[in-house]
């Protein structure tokens, strides 16, 4: 897989179940070593420097796996040191965070009464502490209710107007369609299409039809 | 039908693991320690009663009071470990949300969990128990009816047990959440055991070899004839294996049929019971966690302000989760009865009464208690150290995305486990050495010893706890008995009684010299720096190669 993203680009990642979409996320993010070639982040090599490459990422994984046994604000003190974040730059970026994503009243709470959105939420919170020009998501929809995917559609929007970019693997094609710059498909590890909704529709060949179909018509020949 | 349908999966589960996969070096090494263990038993069963037998008149009732019992003990182990067992498979596993989805009965989920409960929590008992029982047919010359009784009274036993537990459980869900009556029951049984082992030690059973005591096991030996409740499950089981040891089979035959009426009774009386509650005591469990904890904790964070962010986070992190989760704290009720026993045992020494020089047996006791310090030591970083690279559980993503390495994550745990260890360690050999009264050379020896000693035993378990991690564990506390911990513990052992080795002949020297006013020759002197430099240098290794080790074996973790 030979792939680049720009600054300030939301790039859609999709595929069939099992492509490979978690992987590629998941060595992005320096949780999984490739066996082969290099990941790089805002010019920094994930293998040569990781711990500065992960400073340049913010990663929301599909499953929000948290430290049950802190409160929702000692997770976000967590995350703010090991970012090295300014206790004064801290507690006002928390606090609009916090109120950002309506978890503000649970913060002095333990995570193991969070529902699944609510933890969500408090990834995307604890995410965008130390601004990071990339931000890796997984499946950012999930557990979150129709007030809370809109508010982070637009979110992404407005932080790729900023400049940060967005790499988001999901399976919910009308989001990519409507938010990402640009979208790549990958089939059994293969990155089989990438560009723009119209790029894709001229290499499936399928006129003016919706991302759904572009999907159906070139993972179909491939599988 | 139904309830065999829903056993299968645990069933195709174990089979598709592959019984034959899971040969290689480690399960050798685990049937080895095993069979060794086993053997164990029963060498010291049989002795036992080899002995009880050459004593005349009351050697047989010892050795029926012996199997009474232990008989008791096992039943009283079968029902709390059954109570924990069925918790846990009755409202607590992960796979029950999807189970109860399933067109079936609640009943019927309720025997499927309640036979799955039952072999776990005794399947371990009866393994330890069959040595005890197969010394008493040796013994006795029991012919091959007592070994088909040791099966079927046990099986029965075990049945009676896993009922009675599932009747408690039942009802008590429904005032308690699941999860607390977990911690509460492993805390409760843990205080019970601790107690009477405590008062068992303060007893001083030693006394009674002295004979100044005898008046008092006159008693003891009046009591050893007196029967055990005839209302007791574990009373049956005697009475059939004592029926089946003199050969009288019919006699023996009908405890068992006691124990059978009363295993499909209670069986009868929990399908009734789980009928009316099982389910509401489930959709209870199901319900959100109560909001325990209401906390500010600025103050504490500014304990830690003064270390790295990073290491501010991780140290925070790991306190507070410690704190609040409820299965460390009978670790550390464990851990604190180990030590109290430990400090008590060096304080009721009869040294005074010994043959040998005093002067020479406390230091003797004091250069021993060096080892025995850092075995204690071993103990407790394989119940919090070892973990502790486990407990982050599925949450380990967000060390691997983190900015900090591997390398800083593991020496931030290693110094988390240091600080308190040392601690620790260095007050216990203090309040011995003292209780010793021993020359300040060998209590400066012990300082400094378990100075060196500690770092390399808290790296040992960071490090390999980090090699051989159970991230997917519901119970990483438990990752001790694994192959890592086992490595774990070997390798410790091998590392202090290595030290202690290089130690002792240098130290007897020295000590020698002492008492006797003469000063070392060149050679001794030799003798001296290499044995302590080799120390020295292994305790660096001790620190450094398991951290690798550890260090490399993660970072490769996929």
């Amino acid at each position: 897989m030979n792939l680049s993203v720009s600054s300030g680009e939301i790039f859609g990642f999709i595929g069939p179940n099992g492509a490979g979409k978690t992987t590629t996320i998941q060595m992005m993010a320096g949780l999984l070593n490739p066996t082969e070639g290099s990941v790089i982040i805002d010019g920094i090599d994930m293998a040569a420097q990781p711990e500065k490459a992960k400073k340049k990422i913010g990663l929301i994984p599909d499953r929000p796996f948290l430290y049950e046994k802190l409160t929702g604000m000692e997770f976000l003190r967590f995350t703010a040191d090991l970012y090295n974040i300014e206790q004064e730059s801290f507690l006002e970026k928390t606090e609009n965070l916090l109120n950002m994503f309506s978890i503000f009243d649970h913060a002095h709470e333990l995570i193991e009464s969070y529902s699944h959105g609510m933890k969500q939420r408090l990834i995307m919170s604890a995410v965008l502490l130390h601004d990071p020009p990339l931000i890796v998501v997984d499946e950012p929809m999930v557990g979150l209710d129709p007030r809370g995917a809109k508010m982070v559609r637009n979110l992404f929007c407005s932080l790729a107007e900023k400049g940060t970019t967005i790499f988001m693997s999901t399976h919910t094609l009308r989001l990519a369609e409507d938010v990402c710059s640009r979208i790549g498909i990958i089939n059994k590890g293969i990155l089989i299409a990438t560009g723009t909704i119209t790029d894709l529709k001229h290499a499936a060949h399928v006129g003016e039809a919706n991302l759904e179909e572009v999907f159906f018509q070139l993972t179909e020949g491939e599988s | 039908m139904e309830v065999i349908t829903l056993l299968k999966p645990r069933f195709w589960s174990f089979k598709n693991v592959g019984f034959l996969k899971k040969i290689n070096a480690g399960f050798f090494l685990f049937a080895g320690i095993g069979l060794i263990f086993l053997g164990g038993i029963f060498a010291v069963s049989y002795r036992i009663l080899i002995y009880f037998q050459q004593v005349e008149d009351i050697g047989d009732i010892l050795a029926y009071k012996l199997l009474s019992m232990t008989l008791l003990i096992f039943f009283s182990l079968l029902i709390f470990s059954s109570i924990l067992t069925s918790l846990s498979k009755l409202y607590l596993s992960k796979d029950l949300a999807l189970v109860h989805t399933m067109p079936v009965c609640s009943e019927k989920i309720f025997l499927a969990r309640w036979i799955e409960s039952t072999l776990d929590s005794s399947w371990m008992v009866i393994v330890y128990a069959i040595p005890v029982f197969v010394a008493y047919g040796i013994v006795y010359n029991a012919g091959f009816f007592f070994y088909t009784d040791i099966v079927l009274v046990l099986a029965l036993l075990c049945i009676i047990a896993s009922a009675l537990s599932s009747l408690i459980i039942l009802p008590v869900v429904f005032v308690l959440p699941a999860s607390r009556i977990r911690s509460i029951f492993v805390f409760l049984g843990l205080a019970v055991l601790i107690i009477l082992y405590i008062t068992f030690r303060l007893l001083r059973p030693e006394r009674l070899v002295n004979p100044e005591t005898f008046s008092s096991l006159l008693v003891y030996l009046q009591n050893l004839g007196a029967p055990s409740s005839p209302l007791l499950p574990s009373t049956w089981a005697f009475d059939s294996l004592k029926a089946a040891l003199s050969g009288d089979i019919k006699s023996a035959l009908f405890h068992v049929a006691l124990s059978l009426s009363c295993a499909a009774f209670l069986i009868f009386i929990n399908l009734l019971v789980a009928r009316a509650v099982y389910f509401k005591g489930f959709s209870k469990t199901q319900a959100s966690i109560s909001r325990l904890f209401q906390t500010q904790s600025k103050g504490f964070d500014r304990l830690f302000s003064f270390l790295s962010g990073p290491a501010r986070a991780f140290v925070s992190k790991e306190i507070k989760t410690f704190w609040r989760d409820q299965t460390q704290w009978s670790q550390i009720f464990l851990i604190a009865a180990l030590i109290i026993i430990y400090v008590y045992n060096f304080s009721v020494l009869p040294l005074d009464k010994a043959p040998i020089k005093t002067v020479y047996l406390q230091n003797l006791f004091s250069f021993l208690n060096m080892a025995l310090a850092a075995f204690v030591l071993t103990a407790v970083t394989a119940r919090f150290s070892f973990p502790s690279v486990s407990m982050e559980g599925s949450s380990f993503w967000i060390v691997r995305s983190s900015p900090i390495s591997i390398r800083a994550f593991l020496w931030i745990k290693f110094f988390i486990y240091l600080f308190p260890f040392l601690i620790l360690s260095e007050i216990l050999i203090v309040v011995t050495n003292l209780l010793l009264d021993v020359f300040p050379f060998m209590m400066y020896l012990s300082v400094i010893t378990i100075f060196f000693l500690t770092p390399g035993v808290v790296a040992m378990g960071i490090g390999l706890g980090a090699a051989y991690p159970d991230f997917a564990s519901e119970n990483p506390a438990q990752s001790v008995t694994s192959f890592g911990g086992l490595v774990f513990m070997i390798m410790s052992a091998i590392y202090i009684g290595v030290v202690t080795i290089l130690e002792a002949g240098p130290v007897y020297m020295i000590f020698m010299a002492g008492l006797r006013g003469h000063s070392l020759s060149c050679f001794q002197w030799i003798w001296v720096i290499g044995s302590f430099s080799t120390a020295f240098v292994l305790s660096i290794l001790a620190i450094v190669l398991p951290m690798r080790f550890g260090e490399k074996r993660l970072s490769f973790l996929k």
